[in-house]
């Protein structure tokens, strides 16, 4: 027996995780509350550009996600990675830089986010000098996590520390995959992938953003703290295991199931349904390991929070993992997507399994470092009802929205029309359910602030210990032996174990995404496709700067439904100078990408001023300043030297010029709407000429016709 | 036109079967092992979050 030595686990930044998780939960859930009501009463966008939907409903993705989930996976991952261990963190001094950096990004995120400073890419809108601080602390954090495990005292690494381990790692791939782009400036880059490139690659992060950063962390924490709070072993540590090695090989391959019947090709789409649908199998694993781990233990379900919180979540998890590979049914899908039943889908996930998750490890957290006990059991219930009707008004009232809306959208007469053919009919139908979203949204944000209350007193009765004592023989390192099971020789050494995750889900991530790369110069291309002018590019910065694609896609799938409403499907081969892509995923507005040439100058001039007054009853926030500001010309040579270097066939030195084309096509456009009946002072120079010149040209280029300006 | 894309990246089918027998190899190997682990490892492996090795809870 070797000796037994004395340390302590660094309780105060658990401490500090777990303030910046309440804090971060309640801003990331109020903001989405706002983003809410916007949708139900429009004059919550306040008029200002900083507050419109387009600008916060990032900010509430982002706060949700990275803010609120991110300190939450941080104060558990710190707790429960010492105790597994029986060390304490590596460094305090990394331990310090990685929350204090991880903070200082959220602040930089809700800065930038509302200026409208973002590449437009989902979950990760964040421009390239925030990319880069994210990728230094997420090393930071890397560092103190494979440091700690190097010093630890115990030879084997539970479960839940593969699971940080694969996250750490494909978070990391993904990150840095995702925002490979070119700066223009400090604040703008563009992206070195355009078009269905970009999308795939886009949608191989956004997906394994969830599952990477939603789903595996917080696998990780179930497996700790469920035990924890049971006083019991997981059901099944051999399912664990399995589990665990099928469900991040598998995962990777699903992202193109966000771009079903979109121009992606369709073997990539196929694969990204097929391994959907594999998914069912080892995330039910995990959610059958966590509820059975309560088996015969049930009855303490009912007088403990801490269980209560966490049956739910797993069980959300569960439900929402198997609504996920249904969603992933191209079949399903072609009614679901760009519905409200992805935005219930994924709140099942988001305000079920993370939200109660976290709330369960708050419970048991909170009364364990403060050395005391809960302030009030009945509180922590009222807290669980609340919430969980919270979520049912939630997703209950979007599934419906969802349903209604597709089938509208779908519908004929018999004369063969459209039967709503005027895509405001299909959004005031669903205004009711809208508003009862928001009343779920309010009971979840509110159910918050009665735990915050019953946490706060269970503080205040107890006296926190930031260092707690604790003991355990040193380690002895075990040699390998003949015959030994290659996985017990794996998860003593954690760097195999991260060389291994890598691979596993690198193969994935490669073969999904190789052959779009290589075939660059294949996708089909349309001769007439020709690259944006100047004042097109910038009008495009504008559509992206505004968050338009927060409500509005541009991409028609072949259904003749859709050909019906917007007109020819979209090709890949329209998109290739498109940096970023433009798709969306969600139409609460209609699609855009035959918007060019439906309508006057003066349509999309009074419609920017007040969308009322061309489209009544719209709930689509007023843009004013574009018809105040003026353009700002002064990095439109840059960007267009930027986008040359990335290949898109400029002339040569056209960039000493772009601005005297920008200006020779804005004044044809102001001269237009003069002739239509609007008289504005300086009228060639606003923003609102650059935004008419990218619609008026969207989709046009198939179908050579008049353009915008002429 | 996608067998054209496809051909013209290259011979990438053996991506694919490798992709697919890594995955089944993975998969049959951890299932096969675990499931003829000794039962005290994984005792031990699976009660490891219960206990914390704090003073207090050895007392």
């Amino acid at each position: 027996m070797s000796k037994i030595e004395q340390f302590s686990y660094d309780n105060a930044t658990v401490k500090k995780f777990i303030i910046a998780t309440v804090i971060f939960g309640v801003v990331g859930m109020l903001v989405g509350l706002i983003a809410a009501l916007q949708l139900v009463f429009p004059a919550m966008n306040m008029g200002m550009a900083e507050t419109t939907f387009g600008r916060i409903r990032p900010l509430h993705t982002n706060a949700a996600i990275f803010a609120f989930v991110g300190n939450g996976i941080f104060a558990g991952v710190y707790y429960s990675l010492q105790r597994l261990l029986k060390t304490r963190m590596f460094s305090d001094a990394l331990s310090n830089i990685h929350f204090w950096g991880w903070q200082a990004i959220i602040a930089a995120a809700a800065i930038t986010l509302p200026l409208g400073i973002t590449s437009a890419k989902e979950y990760a809108e964040l421009e390239w000098p925030i990319d880069i601080a994210i990728a230094l602390v997420w090393v930071v954090f890397g560092i103190n996590m494979f440091g700690t495990i190097l010093k630890r005292r115990e030879n084997h690494l539970y479960v839940a520390i593969w699971f940080y381990i694969a996250t750490w790692v494909t978070v990391t791939v993904l990150h840095i995959g995702n925002n490979l782009e070119l700066p223009v400036n400090m604040w703008k880059s563009y992206g070195v992938f355009a078009g269905v490139q970009d999308a795939l690659v886009q949608w191989w992060y956004g997906h394994n953003a969830v599952a990477f950063f939603l789903t595996t962390p917080y696998l990780g924490l179930m497996y700790y703290f469920i035990p924890k709070a049971a006083n019991r072993p997981v059901y099944s540590y051999k399912l664990s295991i399995i589990h665990f090695w099928a469900l991040i090989f598998i995962y990777i391959w699903a992202g193109p199931h966000h771009l079903l019947y979109t121009s992606l090709p369709d073997w990539a789409q196929s694969l990204g349904m097929v391994f959907s649908l594999m998914l069912i199998a080892p995330s039910w694993g995990g959610m059958l390991n966590g509820l059975l781990t309560l088996r015969g233990a049930w009855d303490r379900v009912r007088r403990d929070p801490v269980l209560k919180f966490m049956v739910v979540a797993v069980t959300a998890y569960g439900m929402a993992t198997l609504e996920g590979p249904m969603l992933s049914i191209k079949s399903v899908n072609a009614i679901s997507h760009y519905t409200d039943w992805t935005i219930g889908h994924v709140h099942i996930g988001t305000l079920g399994w993370n939200g109660f998750l976290t709330f369960g490890m708050l419970y048991y957290l909170v009364p364990k470092m403060w050395g005391t006990k809960l302030y009030s059991t009945k509180l922590a219930d009222t807290h669980f009802w609340i919430g969980t009707l919270g979520i049912l008004f939630y997703a209950i009232p979007l599934y419906w929205a969802g349903w209604t809306q597709s089938l509208m959208w779908k519908e004929f007469l018999p004369e063969g029309i459209l039967k709503y053919g005027n895509f405001l009919e299909t959004v005031t139908q669903i205004l009711p359910m809208y508003a009862l979203r928001a009343l779920g949204g309010t009971l979840y944000l509110g159910s918050v602030f009665v735990m915050i209350y019953n946490l706060m007193k269970t503080a205040g009765q107890g006296s926190f210990i930031p260092e707690e004592a604790a003991e355990a023989p040193a380690r002895v390192v075990a040699a390998s032996h003949k015959g030994e099971h290659w996985h017990r020789w794996i998860e003593r050494r954690p760097v195999q174990m991260l060389v291994f995750s890598l691979i596993a889900v690198l193969i994935g991530g490669m073969v999904e995404i190789f052959p779009m790369l290589m075939i660059d110069d294949n996708v089909p291309k349309i001769a007439s496709v020709k690259p944006y002018t100047p004042l097109e590019l910038e009008g495009r910065d504008l559509y992206i700067r505004e968050g338009c694609l927060g409500c509005h896609s541009q991409m028609i799938r072949p259904f003749r439904s859709e050909t019906e409403r917007y007109g020819e499907y979209s090709k890949s081969g329209e998109f290739i100078y498109d940096r970023p892509f433009l798709w969306g995923s969600k139409r609460t507005g209609p699609d855009l990408h035959r918007v060019g040439g439906k309508y006057p100058h003066s349509w999309h001039y009074n419609h920017m001023l007040e969308p009322t007054s061309t489209s009544p009853g719209s709930i689509m926030p007023p843009y004013p300043w574009l018809l105040e500001d003026d353009l700002d010309v002064s990095q439109t040579a840059a960007k267009i030297r930027t986008l040359q270097a990335l290949g898109t066939p400029y002339p040569p030195r056209y960039d000493e010029i772009a601005v005297e084309d920008l200006q020779k096509q804005a004044s044809q456009i102001a001269e237009n709407l003069k002739k239509e009946g609007i008289e504005q002072e300086g009228l060639a120079q606003k923003e609102i000429i650059a935004i008419i010149a990218y619609l008026q040209r969207l989709g046009t280029d198939i179908n050579p016709g008049p353009q915008a300006g002429n | 036109m996608f067998k054209h894309i496809l051909a013209s990246a290259g011979d990438i089918n053996w991506m694919a079967i490798f992709a697919l027998l890594t995955f089944f190899l993975l998969f049959v190997i951890s299932a096969v092992t675990m499931f003829f682990k000794k039962q005290g490892f994984i005792d031990k492996m699976s009660n490891m979050p219960l206990d914390d090795a704090t003073t207090e809870s050895k007392k």
